[in-house]
C-alpha cells in the first residue's frame, strides 16, 4: 500500500502539491489524471524520493520516504516523460550500463528486453531508433531493477497510435508480474483502458479518487464509445476516431457505425454508453484551468 | 558500478567527433604550426646581417675594416647587392676623420635589429679608429700609443653582466609543446559539458539519482576518464614535438627533466582542467552556452597565462598578472622540466596549486549540482 497524507510541496509561491492525500493499493494500476501543471510529475518525484516534501507523510510498502529513501528507491522505478538514456550508445550498451549500475540480474535484463521487444534492435544506436522504439527502451531501463512499483510519467507523449497501443498493452502485463503501476496521463482514453483505480488532481489537490468502474457508470450524454482492435486503415464517416482504436459516436448512429465496422471486418472489443464521471470531471477541471 | 560509469563516459567521448578534434587534432596542429612558424623568432643562435660593401676608398684602413667585418660572425659579406639587408659604402679618403660610412637599409628591418646592426658596426669602426690613432701616435710617444692601443671595445671588457634569475629562453618547440598541451587539456570542457548538460536536460541525471547513484559518485566517475584522456593528449603532443616537428627543420623537443615530474604535473593540470570544466558544465544551462563560456574562458586564461604570448617577452607587470591563470602554473612547470631538467620536487609548487584549484572548482560544482537536483534541475 502507498499512502500519501497531507503532502505539501511548494516552489517559490507555487503550491505544486497542496495538502494532497491518497492511497494506492498494492498490485494495481493506478491512474493519475490531471491537466498540465496539475502536480502529477511533482507527486511522482516525491513518491520516488527525488524531491523533498515540505510537510506531510508518504509511506510506501511500510517504508517512510524521509527515513528509508534509499530502500524505497531500490524497490521503485520511474519512467520519465523525457527519454532518459544515452542517444550515442546502442540499445544494448544503454541497457548494460543501467543494469550494471544497479547490479541488476541477467534475468531482469533479458526480461526487460523481451517484454519491450528490443531483441532485434539491440545493436542499433539509440539516436537512430523510431519514436516508439525509444519509448520502449526508456521503459525497459526502468524494469532492470525488478521494481515492486513503477511510476510512468506520461510515457506516451509524442508517440504514434500503434506504439501507444503496444506500450499500454505492455503496462497491463506488469500487473500480472505483481508490480504496482502508477500511471500519469492527461489522456482519458489511456486511463480508461488500463487503470483499476483513478485519482484526478488539479492545482496540487485531489479532486476525486475512485475505482474506474464507479467513475465510468454515470451517463450524462447519449455518446457511445466503441473500442475496436487497433486498425490503421479505418474508413468511417460522421464519427470521431481516437488513436485508431476508439470510435466515438451517438446512440442514434450506433447501428450504422457497427454495420460499417462489420463491413470492414473490424472486430469490436467493447461498447460503452454515455459520457462518464471521469470525462465530466476532467472536462470541468480542464475548463477551470483554461486548458 | 564505477567501471560501468567510466566505460559509458569513454564511449560517449570517443563517439563525439567534435570533441576528439578539439582534444587531439587541434593542439597537435597548433604545435606543428607554431613551432615551425616561430622557429626563427625563438632561435638563440647569433644574429647575422647580410651586407654588401661598396668600397670607394683605396686606402689600407678600408681594407682593414672589410677584413674585420669578414672576421666578425655577425656579418655575412655578399659579393653582390642582391638579397642583402644592408649596403655599406666606404667613402673615398675614409681615413680622414670627417668621412662617414654610408649605410643603405634594404627592405623592412625592425628598429631593434637596426640598433644591433649599428652597435656591431660601431664596435668594429671604433676599434679600427683606435688602432689607427695608436699607429699615428707611435712615432711621437710609444707609451701614449700603447695606452691608446690597450683600449678595448669588446663587450666582455666593458660590461660585467649578471643575471638575477637564470632565465633560460626556450626554443620554439619547447615553447609550443607545453603551451598547446596546457591549452588543449582545458578543452575537455567540450565533451564534459555536452555530456553533463545532455544528462541533465534528458533527465538521465534524475534517472541516475532515482537509482541511488550519489552526486559524488557521478562526479568521481567522470574525473577518471578525463584524467586518462588528458594523459593521452599529453603523450601525443610530446610525441608530435619529439618526432614530427623535426621533419620541418625545427628543433625536436627534448625532455631533460624527470618523467615522474612530468606525470605529476600532467595529473595536477588535468585535475585543474576537469574541475574548471565541471564547474562550467553544471552552471551553464545549455551545451551551447557551456562551450561558448568555456571557449572564451580558455582563451582568456591562455592569453593571460602565456599561451598566446610567451611570458618571458611580457612586461614585468603582465608577467606578475599572468600568475593568476592556472594555465601559467602548468606552463611554468613544463618549462622547468624541459629547460631546467626539473625533478618531482621542482614542480611540486605548481602541481599543488593546480590540484587545489581543481579541488575548489569540484567542491563548488558539487554544491551547485546538489542544489539544482533538489530543485528538480
Amino acid at each position: 500500500m502507498i499512502t500519501v497524507s497531507n503532502v505539501v510541496k511548494s516552489y517559490s509561491e507555487l503550491n505544486a502539491l497542496d495538502s494532497l492525500s491518497l492511497e494506492i493499493k498494492e498490485n494495481s494500476i493506478f491512474g493519475l489524471l490531471g491537466v498540465n501543471g496539475a502536480g502529477k510529475t511533482t507527486l511522482l518525484s516525491a513518491l520516488n524520493g527525488l524531491i523533498e516534501i515540505d510537510s506531510g507523510t508518504i509511506e510506501i510498502f511500510g517504508l517512510d520516504i524521509k527515513k528509508d529513501k534509499r530502500a524505497i528507491k531500490e524497490i521503485s522505478s520511474i519512467i520519465p516523460q523525457h527519454l532518459a538514456f544515452y542517444e550515442k550508445l546502442t540499445v544494448k550498451e544503454n541497457l548494460d550500463f543501467f543494469a550494471k549500475i544497479q547490479n541488476a540480474s541477467n534475468d531482469a535484463l533479458e526480461k526487460a528486453i523481451e517484454i519491450n521487444s528490443l531483441s532485434s534492435i539491440l545493436e542499433q544506436t539509440s539516436s537512430t531508433l523510431s519514436g516508439g522504439q525509444k519509448r520502449r527502451l526508456n521503459i525497459a531501463i526502468g524494469l532492470l531493477n525488478s521494481p515492486k512499483i513503477i511510476y510512468f510519467d506520461e510515457p506516451t507523449v509524442g508517440v504514434d497510435p500503434k506504439s501507444r497501443n503496444e506500450i499500454l498493452d505492455s503496462i497491463k502485463e506488469y500487473k500480472n508480474l505483481g508490480i504496482t503501476v502508477v500511471y500519469t496521463s492527461h489522456y482519458m482514453t489511456e486511463i480508461e483502458r488500463i487503470c483499476d483505480e483513478v485519482a484526478i488532481i488539479a492545482k496540487g489537490k485531489l479532486v476525486e479518487q475512485d475505482i474506474l468502474e464507479n467513475m465510468l457508470t454515470n451517463r450524462v450524454s447519449n455518446k457511445v464509445s466503441i473500442e475496436i482492435v487497433y486498425n490503421e486503415d479505418l474508413n468511417l464517416k460522421d464519427v470521431i476516431i481516437k488513436d485508431n482504436s476508439i470510435i466515438e459516436t451517438t446512440e442514434e448512429k450506433l447501428y450504422f457505425t457497427i454495420d460499417a465496422l462489420k463491413a470492414q471486418n473490424i472486430a469490436i472489443k467493447q461498447i460503452r454508453y454515455g459520457s462518464t464521471n471521469l470525462e465530466k470531471h476532467f472536462l470541468d477541471i480542464s475548463e477551470a484551468s483554461n486548458v | 558500478m564505477f567501471s560501468a560509469m567510466i566505460k559509458k563516459e569513454f564511449l560517449l567521448v570517443f563517439r563525439d567527433k567534435h570533441a576528439l578534434l578539439a582534444l587531439f587534432v587541434m593542439p597537435a596542429i597548433f604545435i606543428l604550426i607554431m613551432s615551425v612558424a616561430m622557429r626563427d623568432q625563438f632561435a638563440s643562435e647569433k644574429i647575422d646581417f647580410k651586407v654588401y660593401i661598396k668600397n670607394l676608398d683605396n686606402g689600407s684602413i678600408s681594407k682593414k675594416l672589410i677584413n674585420k667585418l669578414q672576421d666578425d660572425k655577425n656579418f655575412i659579406l655578399s659579393e653582390s647587392e642582391t638579397n642583402v639587408e644592408f649596403i655599406i659604402t666606404i667613402p673615398k679618403d675614409f681615413k680622414k676623420d670627417d668621412k662617414k660610412l654610408s649605410i643603405t637599409v634594404m627592405g623592412g628591418i625592425k628598429n631593434d635589429l637596426l640598433e644591433i646592426f649599428k652597435s656591431k658596426l660601431l664596435k668594429n669602426v671604433v676599434s679600427l679608429r683606435i688602432k689607427s690613432v695608436a699607429t699615428e701616435l707611435a712615432p711621437m710617444s710609444s707609451e701614449a700609443a700603447e695606452a691608446v692601443n690597450s683600449i678595448s671595445v669588446s663587450y666582455d671588457s666593458l660590461f660585467d653582466i649578471q643575471y638575477e634569475k637564470n632565465q633560460q629562453i626556450p626554443n620554439s618547440t619547447q615553447q609550443s609543446v607545453p603551451t598547446w598541451i596546457v591549452f588543449g587539456m582545458f578543452f575537455v570542457i567540450i565533451p564534459m559539458s555536452t555530456i553533463y548538460i545532455n544528462e541533465r536536460k534528458q533527465n538521465t541525471l534524475t534517472r541516475l539519482t532515482s537509482m541511488n547513484i550519489s552526486i559524488s559518485s557521478m562526479m568521481l566517475s567522470k574525473i577518471f576518464p578525463y584524467i586518462v584522456i588528458n594523459h593521452i593528449q599529453v603523450w601525443i603532443m610530446l610525441a608530435v614535438g619529439m618526432f614530427l616537428v623535426p621533419f620541418f627543420n625545427t628543433p625536436a623537443l627534448e625532455i631533460n627533466g624527470d618523467i615522474s615530474a612530468l606525470v605529476l604535473l600532467s595529473l595536477s593540470l588535468s585535475f585543474s582542467a576537469i574541475g574548471l570544466s565541471t564547474l562550467i558544465a553544471v552552471t551553464a544551462s545549455s551545451s551551447e552556452q557551456a562551450t561558448t563560456i568555456g571557449g572564451i574562458l580558455n582563451i582568456l586564461l591562455g592569453a593571460i597565462g602565456g599561451v598566446m604570448v610567451p611570458k618571458f617577452i611580457m612586461p614585468e607587470s603582465m608577467q606578475k598578472f599572468a600568475e593568476i591563470s592556472p594555465m601559467s602554473w602548468g606552463l611554468d612547470g613544463f618549462l622547468e622540466i624541459f629547460l631546467k631538467s626539473a625533478d618531482i620536487f621542482m614542480v611540486l609548487n605548481e602541481s599543488l596549486m593546480l590540484a587545489l584549484f581543481g579541488m575548489v572548482c569540484l567542491i563548488i560544482s558539487m554544491i551547485i549540482l546538489k542544489l539544482r537536483i533538489s530543485k528538480g534541475l
